[in-house]
């Protein structure tokens, strides 16, 4: 019986050996026509790898992966792919990095802080290859940048697109008291911070608006979302009609709790983060708890970059800082949420920053001085 | 203070809800003699098709989609967990692998079925269960706000599951010969019992209300799907039912523990008389306490006696 057994299984496998073998090979081959069809020049190839959480998280790895795309759908000239490392570590990062550039991948992107020292030492091993590291430098571990000719690091101004957010939530506000929830307290997180407290600190001056941030915490994690919700909720009980949060998924509980208050008709906000999260904040009826979102254009970055390679331009062992000049930083272009006289108002502060009349603080002694 | 506490109560009981009725699956599975170590993927499955059932069919069905989801992860829960209970009870695996091969299969299951029928691995839905307050009953004055205003229908659920699985277990012969079969199973072989039959049926039931766990893990508090599902609450309802001795009472005492310690945790930073408090002592105070009373107890709270071995007809 048990030999019977076997050599069944055996033959299974066999078969199917057999038959992902014959799929594999026609997928090649039909690759292959495509390329000999296309009059393109040969594709280059680029990789991605994933930071925490998967490709589609709805924030940083989709962001990134969505820039790949449509570069890719609008110029055809790569060929795309993206590895989710194995871990969280270091040498998960590295090896994962060792995969894509061992199958010919010649661009890899990164996105995340996490990648820093992975790449700074990807990098020094792989000079033909290029490095897009996101939200992040190349250093040893110490923090202290190590220049890489292959290596493009983009930050992003956080705290300009926070402050345009902070203007909004103040413009917005009827009981007059904001939130903010942070996730880690990690430097673009805190950035966003910042920005917030200095935004609605110049609505107030500018535009007569009395609203103050009454709760400004950090959850301490990007993943419980149960205490996301347990925190708004005690902030809308508490009077906050607007929380804005920088906290990955504690954010889709305060997303859940304001829409459990909007279904009844109580009038609760949320600021988004990252990208537009206008959809996430959805109720039943059709209108959304999003009032608008702190955006990181991400996707940008990631289209940009990669362009600047294949076209030679590439800014090799430079850090980037995208801002709102170079639309990598914002709010989304529509806001249904916002009234035309708060849209108007934001129009205006940020053509104020735009012509340098305001400086946006970046760091917490910056923001002490603006405070004065 | 009395802010703080009216916050406080309602989200801890919501909390609650789900760790409780997860917690209660596995009293029955254990009880039977079958240790599932599998709730936390049974709950995930749970998660993940009350999840897909209220988005795809909310658009045309309305609030009667969220029932139906919820029906459909009680299902889809049980189902999946005759999977552990073909291979540790008809194989007589270890239960403990087979639970584990459960949590493991599930996590991986569900995030690849959530990509490739809706092409994202996080399904969000439209509405979950609103909090209401109870008519006439949130009228009462200190248990009003406490327990009917802002109250979630969950907890309420879950709470008559509990008075339903006391009544089948303590005063239905059907529970009788249930526990028999986790204590001493070649007794109640003897007396005329099919163990292979009650074990499925533990381990079946224990399946349906982890699976109604993830339905109301998605239905209060999460609001998604997402590979964050799986984020232990499985295992803290199993420190639950270690913690509650066995017992529908007790179980019900220590969930409801976790789940204040929880919320107060969450909650601490928002309210002037408890910030001075270290988060870290609430943040860790549900396990530190958990450990300490099974130091405490254990002498006595010894789980059912046959609990993790494969009934074996010729073994004496």
């Amino acid at each position: 019986m048990k030999k019977i057994f076997t050599s069944v299984l055996l033959v299974l496998v066999m078969v199917i050996s057999v038959v992902a073998a014959g799929c594999s090979s026609k997928e090649s081959s039909s690759q292959k026509d495509s390329k000999e069809t296309s009059p393109a020049k040969e594709s280059v190839k680029v990789g991605m790898v994933t930071d925490s959480g998967t490709i589609d998280d709805k924030s940083f790895n989709q962001g990134t992966w969505e820039g790949i795309l449509k570069y890719k759908n609008e110029k055809k000239t790569i060929e795309e792919k993206y590895l989710q490392p194995s871990g969280e570590q270091h040498t998960d990062y590295v090896n994962a990095v060792n995969d894509l550039v061992d199958s010919g991948y010649k661009i890899i992107v990164t996105p995340g802080f996490k990648f820093e020292t992975a790449i700074n030492e990807a990098a020094s091993n792989h000079k033909d290859t290029t490095f897009i590291l996101i939200d992040g430098m190349t250093h040893k571990g110490d923090f202290k940048f190590v220049k890489h000719d292959n290596v493009v690091s983009v930050f992003f101004k956080e705290n300009e697109s926070a402050f345009l957010a902070g203007v909004a939530a103040a413009l917005s506000t009827n009981t007059g008291k904001l939130g903010f929830i942070g996730g880690m307290e990690i430097p673009p997180v805190q950035r966003f911070g910042w920005g917030y407290q200095a935004g609605v600190k110049y609505a107030n001056e500018k535009f007569g608006t009395k609203a103050e941030i009454v709760d400004y915490l950090y959850q301490g994690s990007f993943n419980d979302t149960a205490a996301g919700q347990t925190l708004a909720a005690g902030m809308y009980n508490k009077g906050v009609d607007i929380i804005f949060h920088a906290a990955g998924s504690v954010g889709i509980g305060v997303f859940n709790e304001a829409k459990q208050r909007a279904e009844k008709g109580q009038k609760v906000y949320v600021i988004g983060v990252d990208v537009d999260q206008f959809e996430t904040g959805k109720i039943s009826s059709g209108k959304s708890v999003t009032l608008t979102s702190a955006m990181k254009r991400i996707d940008v970055a990631a289209y940009d970059y990669i362009d600047a390679k294949l076209k030679g331009k590439f800014p090799g062992g430079e850090i980037i800082t995208l801002s709102l000049a170079e639309n990598g930083v914002g709010l989304p272009e529509n806001n249904p949420n916002l009234s035309e006289d708060t849209i108007k108002k934001i129009a205006e502060v940020k053509k104020e920053i735009l012509e340098k009349k305001i400086t946006v603080p970046s760091t917490k002694e910056e923001l002490a001085a603006f405070k004065k | 203070m009395w802010d703080a506490i009216t916050s406080i109560v309602p989200l801890a009981l919501t909390y609650t809800a789900p760790l409780l009725v997860i917690a209660i699956g596995g009293l029955f599975s254990e009880r039977s003699g079958v240790v599932n170590i599998g709730l936390e993927g049974l709950m995930g499955i749970g998660a993940f098709t009350s999840a897909f059932m209220i988005s795809t069919t909310y658009g045309s069905l309305g609030d009667v989609a969220i029932w139906l989801g919820l029906a459909a992860a009680a299902l889809s829960g049980g189902v999946f967990s005759l999977l552990h209970a073909f291979a540790s009870v008809t194989m007589k695996a270890d239960q403990v692998v087979s639970g584990t091969a459960v949590n493991i299969l599930s996590s991986a299951i569900t995030v690849y079925l959530a990509r490739s029928l809706t092409g994202s691995a996080n399904i969000q839905i439209i509405k979950g269960l609103i909090r209401f307050n109870v008519p006439g009953l949130s009228a009462i004055p200190v248990m009003g706000p406490l327990f009917f205003q802002n109250a979630n229908i969950a907890i309420f659920i879950v709470l008559l599951i509990v008075l339903i699985s006391w009544y089948v277990l303590y005063r239905l012969p059907f529970g009788l010969r249930l526990r028999a079969c986790g204590e001493n199973p070649h007794a109640a072989d003897s007396m005329g019992v099919n163990v292979i039959k009650m074990r499925y049926a533990g381990v079946f039931i224990s399946g349906i209300l982890a699976g109604l766990g993830g339905g109301f893990v998605i239905t209060t508090y999460s609001g998604e799907f997402s590979p964050l599902v799986y984020s232990g609450l499985g295992f803290l309802a199993l420190a639950a039912l270690i913690f509650g001795k066995w017992n529908p009472w007790g179980v019900l005492g220590a969930a409801l523990f976790f789940g204040f310690a929880k919320t107060v945790a969450d909650m601490s930073r928002l309210f002037e008389a408890l910030k001075t408090m270290p988060n870290i002592l609430f943040n860790t105070f549900p396990y530190v306490a958990t450990i300490v009373a099974l130091v405490l107890f254990s002498k006595n709270a010894a789980g059912p006696r046959a609990a993790g071995e494969p009934y074996d007809v010729g073994k004496r």
